[in-house]
C-alpha cells in the first residue's frame, strides 16, 4: 500500500468529470439547438398543416363544413388509401378528392372505374391537366389559372343560382359534354363543372379551387351555400385525401419482391450479421494509442546539383560545354603525368610536344591537338566517340 | 474502452439461432442482449487501468546501431488481476523499420496487488534525442469481450549518440602518433615545437640546427634536435548550414564530418593537446570548451547528438568571428564544410584572412563517391553527360581548393569512408611539420 500512495499517477486519459467540463459547452449548444428547431417546427407548422383534412382546424382544414353536413344529417368518413376509397363509392356517397393530382395514372383509371357508374357524386377539388382528364373525360384543364376569386354564377345549376357569388377561380375547365354545367366563368371559362354520367344517377363536380371548403373562407359570399349543396346532396360523404404512402400508388404491385421471395429467417440471421460486422468495425476501429509524430530530416542527395546540371546539357545538346568538361578533366590528368606543371595543363603548345614524346608510337600532333584542343563534336555520337577516345590515351598514357 | 474480436465473433454465431429459431425482434434481442450484459460484465470486473503505476528505467544513452532496454514497471494497486495489451510509443525512428510493431508491443499479466517488469527494446536509426511517448494499456476482461483502455505518461529520453565508426583507424594513428611525439624528435623548428635534445651530428643533418656553443663545450659537433609541443590548442569547427544536409551514400555529410571530427579529437587528445569544438550555421548550436582530455570525447559525442543539418545559409562572416572568439591563441581551426565553390567563394573567402592570420587553418570537405562514380560512365548520351557534368564539379572543387590553398589552408577532400583518417593524416602532417 505504500507504493502506491508514492507513486504519482502518470494517467493520461480524461476522467469522468474532465470528459464532462469538455464536452458540455458542445452539449448545450446540441440540446440549443434541437429546443429551437423544435420551437421553430411548432411555431411555422400551422400554416401549412391539415389542408383540407375535414379534422382540420386550421384556417386552411375543412372541420367548419364537415360541421355544418353533419348538423344537416351528413355523416364524414375521412379515407386515405385509394382501395377505401373505391370500397365506399355507393349510389348514396359523395366521394371527395382533395388532391386528385396526387394520384398515379393507374389510380385515377380505377378510381374512375368504380365512380363511373357508382350512382353517386364525385366532387373533384382542383384537379390539374395530370388527372382532370382521366377522371372526368371530356373535360380539359386551360394551362392558364383564373387571376379572380370573386365570380358569379351565370349558369342555371340550381345550387350555385342559390348561393349566388363564391370564391372560385383558379384552375379554368372546357368541356365537351353537351349537357354539362359550366358555372362561374372567369373570361368565359367555367371555374365549377357539373357532368353528369351518360348513364345511371351518377354525376361529377369539379371544382377549380379549394376556397370554399377552407375554415377561413366559409362565411364568405356564398361559399358556404354553395360548399353545403354540393357536398350535402347524400347523406354519406366520403372525403378523400390521397397520400403518397398508398400501397397502390407503386406501379409494380403484382410482382413479389425479392425480399418477399427469401425465407424470413435468411433476412434476420442476415441482419444478425450486420450486427456482428458493426461490431467488429468497431473492435478494428479502436486503436491501442494515437500515431506517435515525429520531426524528420530533410532527404536531399549532395549529387542532385550533378544530376541536374547533366539533364541541362542533355536537354539542351550542350556538346560543347561537355566536351570542354571532359577534355580539361583529361588534360588536368594527364599533366602530372607526363611532367607538366598542371598550371600549364592547358596550354597546347606545353602540353602536346611532352605528351607525343611520352607516348611509345610518339602519337601523331595533328590527332592529339584534335582530341585535346578540338572543336566541339557536331553530334551526340561524336561525344561518345571523344570520351571513349580521352579515356583509351590516359590508358596509353598511363601503361608503363 | 473497447470491443474485442471475439464479442464481434459471438454476435456472428448469434445470426445462426437468430436466422433458424426465431427469425424476428424477439431472436435479435435474445441473442444481443446476453451479449450486451456480459460485455458490461467485463467492462465492470476489467482492472481499471487509470489507477496502475508506472515507472521507468534503464539506457539513457546508445550508440546508433546499437540497442538499448527501458524498462517499465507496472504495478497493479487494484484488487483485480490486470491481462492487458500494451504499447509503449517511441518516435518511429527508435526502431528498424518493420520491426516497430512488434517492439512496443506487450503482453503483460499483473496479479492484484503485485508489480510486473517489461522491457522495451530500442534499436534507433538516427541520432538525436528519442522521447517516449505515452504508454496505452488495455485492460481485458475475464470473459475477454470488453475492455477498459487507457494511456499513461511516463517520461524517459534516449540519446542516440553518433556510431564514431571511424574509431577503427585509432589505433594506427596513435602509433603513428607516438614514433613522432617525444620518442622522436625532428631537426626542423617551427612554430609549435619546443626544444629537446642535442646529439650527434650525423652526415644528412641540416647544417643550420648545429649548435655551435655545445659544439665549443664538447669534442664533436652537437645538433639541437626539436620535438612537436604538446598542449595545442585546436578548434573543431562544424558547419551545420545547408551544404552539410545533402546525403552522401544514407547519411547527411554532417555525420561523416562528425565522424572525421571526433577520431581527430580522439587523436588530438592523446597527443596532449586541447579539443573545442563549435557548430555553427547562423548561430551556435553547440559549444564545447574547456574540457579535460578525458573528459572531452564523450562532451563532444554528446554535444553532436542532437545536431540536425539546418537548411539555411550558413553566415561565414559570423562563423568567422565566433571562432575567433572562441580560439584567442594561436590554434589549428578544422573546418568541417563543403568545397561547393558558391558558398566557399561568396561566403569564406572574403573573411577567410583574418583566420589565417592568427591560425592555421585546415578544411575538411566530404567528396561525394557517387559523382566520382558518375565521372566514369560511358557507353550512352546520358552517361557521357552525366560524366561531363560531374567532370565540371570536380574541376570546380579542385580549383575552390586551389583558391584555398593559395591562402595558407590544408584542404582535405574525400569520401566519407576516407575523411576521418585523411584528417587524422593531415593534423599528424601538420604536427610533424610543428605547424600547430
Amino acid at each position: 500500500m505504500t507504493t502506491e500512495a508514492t507513486l504519482p499517477s502518470t494517467s493520461a486519459s480524461p476522467t469522468a468529470r474532465q470528459v464532462w467540463t469538455r464536452a458540455r459547452g458542445v452539449a448545450l449548444a446540441v440540446v440549443l439547438l434541437l429546443v429551437a428547431a423544435v420551437v421553430i417546427a411548432t411555431i411555422r407548422s400551422d400554416t401549412r398543416h391539415g389542408t383540407l383534412d375535414p379534422r382540420s382546424a386550421d384556417p386552411k382544414g375543412s372541420r367548419a363544413v364537415a360541421e355544418l353536413l353533419a348538423d344537416r344529417g351528413v355523416d364524414t368518413r375521412v379515407v386515405t388509401t385509394l382501395d377505401e376509397a373505391r370500397a365506399a363509392a355507393a349510389a348514396d356517397t359523395t366521394l371527395l378528392v382533395a388532391s386528385p393530382d396526387l394520384l398515379t395514372h393507374r389510380q385515377q383509371s380505377w378510381l374512375r372505374s368504380t365512380t363511373a357508374d357508382s350512382g353517386g357524386r364525385t366532387v373533384l377539388v382542383a384537379p390539374g391537366s395530370w388527372s382532370v382528364e382521366r377522371l372526368v373525360p371530356g373535360v380539359t384543364a386551360d394551362p392558364a389559372t383564373s387571376l379572380d376569386s370573386e365570380l358569379s354564377p351565370d349558369c342555371a345549376l340550381p345550387a350555385a343560382q342559390r348561393a349566388g357569388t363564391a370564391d372560385l377561380g383558379g384552375v379554368r375547365y372546357t368541356t365537351t359534354h353537351l349537357d354539362a354545367d359550366e358555372c362561374y366563368p372567369s373570361e368565359r371559362l367555367a371555374t365549377l363543372l357539373r357532368v353528369p354520367e351518360s348513364t345511371g344517377d351518377s354525376d361529377s363536380i369539379v371544382l377549380g379551387a379549394p376556397d370554399i371548403l377552407y375554415n377561413e373562407r366559409l362565411d364568405e359570399q356564398g361559399n358556404a351555400s354553395l360548399a353545403l349543396q354540393l357536398l350535402g346532396s347524400r347523406p354519406h360523404l366520403v372525403w378523400y385525401l390521397p397520400s403518397l404512402s398508398d400501397a397502390s400508388a407503386a406501379d409494380s404491385d403484382d410482382e413479389r419482391s425479392f425480399f418477399d421471395l427469401l425465407p424470413s429467417g435468411w433476412l434476420w440471421g442476415t441482419l444478425q450479421l450486420f450486427i456482428a460486422a458493426a461490431l467488429a468495425a468497431l473492435w478494428r476501429a479502436r486503436r491501442l494509442g494515437p500515431l506517435v509524430p515525429e520531426k524528420l530530416p530533410v532527404a536531399i542527395r549532395a549529387s542532385e546539383t550533378v544530376e541536374g546540371r547533366a539533364r541541362l546539357y542533355r536537354k539542351a545538346n550542350a556538346r560543347d560545354r561537355a566536351a570542354t568538361a571532359l577534355r580539361s578533366t583529361t588534360r588536368t590528368r594527364l599533366a602530372p603525368l607526363i611532367g607538366v606543371p598542371i598550371t600549364q595543363a592547358h596550354a597546347p603548345e606545353a602540353l602536346l610536344p611532352a605528351l607525343s614524346a611520352h607516348l611509345h608510337n610518339h602519337g601523331d600532333g595533328q590527332t592529339l591537338h584534335t582530341l585535346l584542343f578540338g572543336p566541339p563534336p557536331s553530334d551526340d555520337t561524336a561525344l561518345i566517340a571523344l570520351a571513349d577516345q580521352l579515356d583509351a590515351l590516359e590508358r596509353e598514357v598511363r601503361r608503363p | 474502452m473497447a470491443l474485442t474480436g471475439r464479442a464481434a465473433l459471438l454476435a456472428a454465431l448469434g445470426s445462426l439461432p437468430v436466422g433458424i429459431w426465431d427469425p424476428s425482434w424477439t431472436g435479435i434481442l435474445a441473442v444481443n442482449a446476453p451479449l450486451a450484459a456480459a460485455c458490461a460484465c467485463d467492462f465492470a470486473l476489467a482492472a481499471p487501468v487509470r489507477r496502475l503505476g508506472l515507472t521507468r528505467s534503464g539506457d539513457t544513452s546508445v550508440r546508433l546501431g546499437e540497442s538499448a532496454d527501458v524498462t517499465l514497471t507496472i504495478t497493479n494497486p487494484s484488487g483485480r488481476l490486470l491481462r492487458a495489451h500494451l504499447r509503449d510509443a517511441w518516435p518511429p525512428s527508435s526502431w528498424q523499420p518493420g520491426t516497430e510493431v512488434a517492439a512496443s508491443r506487450h503482453r503483460v499479466t499483473v496479479p492484484a496487488g503485485e508489480r510486473r517488469r517489461i522491457t522495451t527494446r530500442l534499436r534507433p536509426t538516427r541520432r538525436g534525442d528519442r522521447q517516449a511517448d505515452r504508454v496505452t494499456i488495455r485492460s481485458y476482461g475475464p470473459l475477454g469481450l470488453f475492455t477498459r483502455q487507457g494511456a499513461h505518461k511516463v517520461p524517459w529520453t534516449v540519446r542516440v549518440l553518433p556510431p564514431f565508426t571511424s574509431r577503427k583507424h585509432l589505433p594506427s594513428k596513435l602509433a603513428r602518433l607516438r614514433e613522432l611525439d617525444g620518442r622522436t624528435s625532428v631537426l626542423t623548428r617551427g612554430e609549435g615545437t619546443e626544444f629537446d635534445s642535442l646529439r650527434e651530428y650525423v652526415p644528412g643533418d641540416d647544417t643550420r640546427s648545429i649548435d655551435w656553443r655545445a659544439t665549443a663545450r664538447q669534442s664533436t659537433v652537437a645538433v639541437r634536435t626539436w620535438r612537436p609541443e604538446r598542449d595545442r590548442h585546436i578548434l573543431l569547427v562544424l558547419d551545420t548550414g545547408r551544404t552539410s544536409a545533402g546525403r552522401v551514400g544514407d547519411a547527411p555529410r554532417l555525420d561523416a564530418s562528425m565522424d572525421a571530427a571526433l577520431l581527430l579529437a580522439a587523436l588530438a587528445s592523446r597527443a596532449g593537446d586541447r579539443v573545442d569544438l563549435l557548430a555553427y550555421d547562423r548561430r551556435v548550436r553547440a559549444l564545447v570548451q574547456g574540457r579535460t582530455a578525458s573528459d572531452v570525447l564523450p562532451s563532444l559525442v554528446n554535444a553532436m547528438a542532437t545536431l540536425e543539418p539546418e537548411l539555411v545559409e550558413t553566415d561565414a562572416r559570423g562563423l568567422t568571428a565566433t571562432a575567433l572568439r572562441t580560439a584567442p591563441r594561436h590554434s589549428l581551426i578544422v573546418l568541417l564544410t563543403t568545397l561547393d565553390a558558391a558558398p566557399i567563394e561568396e561566403g569564406l573567402l572574403p573573411v577567410l584572412p583574418q583566420l589565417t592570420k592568427r591560425h592555421t587553418v585546415l578544411l575538411a570537405s566530404v567528396a561525394d563517391p557517387h559523382i566520382a562514380g558518375m565521372a566514369t560512365a560511358r557507353g550512352n548520351t546520358d552517361a557521357v553527360y552525366e560524366a561531363a557534368a560531374s567532370a565540371q564539379a570536380q574541376n570546380e572543387r579542385h580549383r575552390t581548393a586551389e583558391q584555398l590553398r593559395r591562402h595558407g589552408v590544408t584542404v582535405v577532400d574525400a569520401t566519407p569512408e576516407e575523411l576521418a583518417p585523411a584528417l587524422a593524416d593531415a593534423y599528424l602532417a601538420l604536427k610533424t611539420a610543428g605547424r600547430l
